[in-house]
């Protein structure tokens, strides 16, 4: 390798050291104050490393707070969410993109418009819906929003899955005598496996992230969310910054761990979708 | 997602099938209409009919969410429309707007450029990258609040070991608060707008760079004469997208400031959550609503007509 070619290197270089400390150097030191105890958190000359690793913070976080009862209430949520995600997303994307019923064009139109549509102008009329159904307080209720605000987009994203799947397929089922529905669950749904991860990742993730709908149609406090119970520690022990970044941390972790997994995926599937 | 799921020997068969794939059309389209109709159902029940209901709602004199009401017409419109408080939320919706619209485009433009590339570094970018944009954004907030704490926080220490002294929380100062959450809200963002570019990017063919290097063309020019018209539809779709988007977020100004100091975060969409939520004005929320839907279409057509690339017409 020539000199002429590392200088020509030099600024991508610089440019990713740049991009790493900006997006990862947030994430250590938030990582790092967490194992620091409550003396070296607040010194004036920041470690770089906790001097005395410790598990407290973890230890005070799961015992003396609710923590452990917002982890419970968004890992179910979140599940859930993705789970009917997948199911309402899948159902639909099958019917507009390889049943192609008559007017599907306009849905799809419709699904399009619909993911711009901001959500949060919509809160005050959903919850005299949910009102009325006697919702508001339960953990339907934000299943139900999670759903609706995540399946157009997934339906939307799952059309790049579904055309990249010959349709000699379907025609070669059907000499084999399967049925339409044999077909579907059969055939095309195990070749969407890449899509469908893509979709339950950013189903999971965008539950465990949703703050503003979470913030009023959960009221009871055995009810809420990671997003309401965090921000509610941030006000109640506001000096205790060790317990809050433990938090944070115990927040992060279970939306990078299947981002990790699906990660490859979920790139080239939002790639895929947005590129149309 | 690629032609390698085409499973071998299949297209032969295919073609003495055609007739029998069109054996039942009725029973085909009854299954594809029982599988289009939940999404449907959702999207009218939780999309369609509330935004239906605001307008009704925006008419009538609703106080507390859900409480009883009597029709009054068009009064909440006309306070609505004279309330200085409201424009102002409106002019602070531009700023935050342009702001992160500016600020996320070129972050996300020099990072998709640097995790292009095909080293094991840019590789591993691709996925780390990601990670703003996946943690929830409450976790960005505490993040964010730590770091730039006024008395322990590690952005105030490391300026002042730069020479920089008495740099308070900027989420605290009327100036600052403002530029500080377009920030902040930028690191949550960017990535997603930087994969786009990215993959959008992938699709350009590398012959017209290897044409234009031959011609002796320097790496700005290509950039400026070939990447980028290339990139004007997928960039006019993100911009679209993108705008609406961030025009609508709530959650990473409330966790912070509330739309405060005095204020100075309050956009339009933060507005209409305090009329609603906290000072319990459900029909003047609604009337707000129903007046920035309006606002935001007619700034919608404006972009897609004048800012739509010309071979799409």
């Amino acid at each position: 390798m020539t000199a002429a070619l590392r200088w020509h290197r030099v600024p991508r270089l610089l440019g990713m050291v740049a991009l790493a400390v900006l997006v990862l150097g947030p994430l250590y030191w938030v990582t790092m104050s967490s194992f620091k105890d409550r003396e070296e958190i607040l010194r004036s000359t920041p470690t770089l490393f906790p001097q005395h690793p410790t598990l407290e913070n973890f230890r005070q976080l799961f015992t003396a707070t609710d923590y452990p009862t917002y982890l419970t209430n968004s890992f179910i949520i979140a599940i859930l969410s993705a789970f009917f995600t997948m199911l309402v997303s899948f159902a639909a994307a099958y019917g507009l993109y390889r049943l192609r019923i008559p007017g599907a064009n306009k849905v799809a139109g419709l699904i399009l418009v619909a993911y711009m549509i901001p959500g949060t102008l919509l809160l005050v009329p959903l919850y005299q819906v949910f009102a009325t159904f006697e919702l508001v307080d339960t953990r339907n209720a934000l299943v139900i929003v999670n759903v609706a605000f995540t399946a157009p987009f997934c339906t939307w994203l799952l059309r790049g899955f579904f055309f990249a799947i010959p349709r000699d397929i379907d025609e070669a089922a059907a000499v084999d005598g399967a049925g339409p529905v044999r077909m579907m669950l059969r055939i095309v749904l195990p070749l969407l496996a890449p899509g469908m991860s893509t979709v339950a990742v950013y189903t999971f993730v965008f539950s465990w992230t949703e703050f503003v709908f979470a913030s009023q149609l959960l009221v009871s406090d055995d009810l809420k969310t990671l997003p309401i119970g965090l921000s509610a520690i941030m006000g109640q022990y506001t000096v205790n910054w060790g317990l809050l970044m433990a938090g944070t941390v115990c927040t992060i972790v279970p939306a990078i761990v299947p981002f990790l997994f699906a990660g490859r995926y979920f790139v080239g599937g939002l790639t895929a979708g947005a590129v149309r | 997602m690629s032609e390698r799921s085409v499973l071998p020997g299949v297209r032969g068969a295919a073609l003495h099938t055609r007739a029998a794939g069109r054996r039942r059309p009725w029973n085909r389209h009854l299954l594809g209409y029982a599988l289009v109709a939940p999404l449907v159902l959702l999207m009218v029940g939780v999309i369609g009919y509330p935004l239906l209901n605001t307008v009704l709602l925006s008419l009538r004199d609703q106080g507390v969410v859900g409480s009883s009401s009597s029709f009054v017409g068009l009064d909440n419109y006309q306070r609505v429309l004279g309330d200085g408080e409201f424009w102002a939320a409106i002019g602070r919706s531009g700023v935050w707007l342009a702001g992160n619209l500016v600020v996320q485009t070129i972050i996300a433009f020099v990072t998709a450029l640097l995790i292009g590339g095909n080293g094991r570094w840019a590789r591993g970018a691709r996925t780390w990258t990601l990670f703003p944009w996946v943690i929830p954004t409450v976790a960005v907030a505490v993040i964010w609040q730590w770091l730039t704490n006024s008395n322990y926080g590690i952005v105030p220490k490391v300026a002042d070991a730069v020479g920089v002294h008495g740099l308070g929380s900027p989420f605290g100062d009327t100036a600052l608060a403002m530029p500080a959450l377009i920030l902040m809200n930028s690191w949550h963002w960017f990535p997603l707008g930087a994969v786009v570019i990215y993959g959008a990017m992938r699709t350009i063919p590398g012959e017209i760079y290897e044409a234009a290097r031959v011609d002796g063309a320097s790496a700005w020019r290509m950039f400026w004469r070939i990447t980028f018209p290339l990139l004007q539809p997928v960039l006019f779709a993100l911009g679209l997208v993108g705008s609406l988007w961030s025009f609508n977020i709530v959650d990473s100004i409330y966790l912070v400031t509330k739309g405060g100091p005095v204020d100075a975060t309050t956009t339009a969409p933060v507005f209409i959550y305090n009329k609603a939520f906290n000072e319990f004005r459900a029909s003047d929320a609604a009337a707000v609503s129903v007046v920035t839907i309006v606002l935001l279409a007619a700034l919608a057509f404006v972009y897609i007509r004048v800012a739509r690339p010309k071979e799409d017409q």
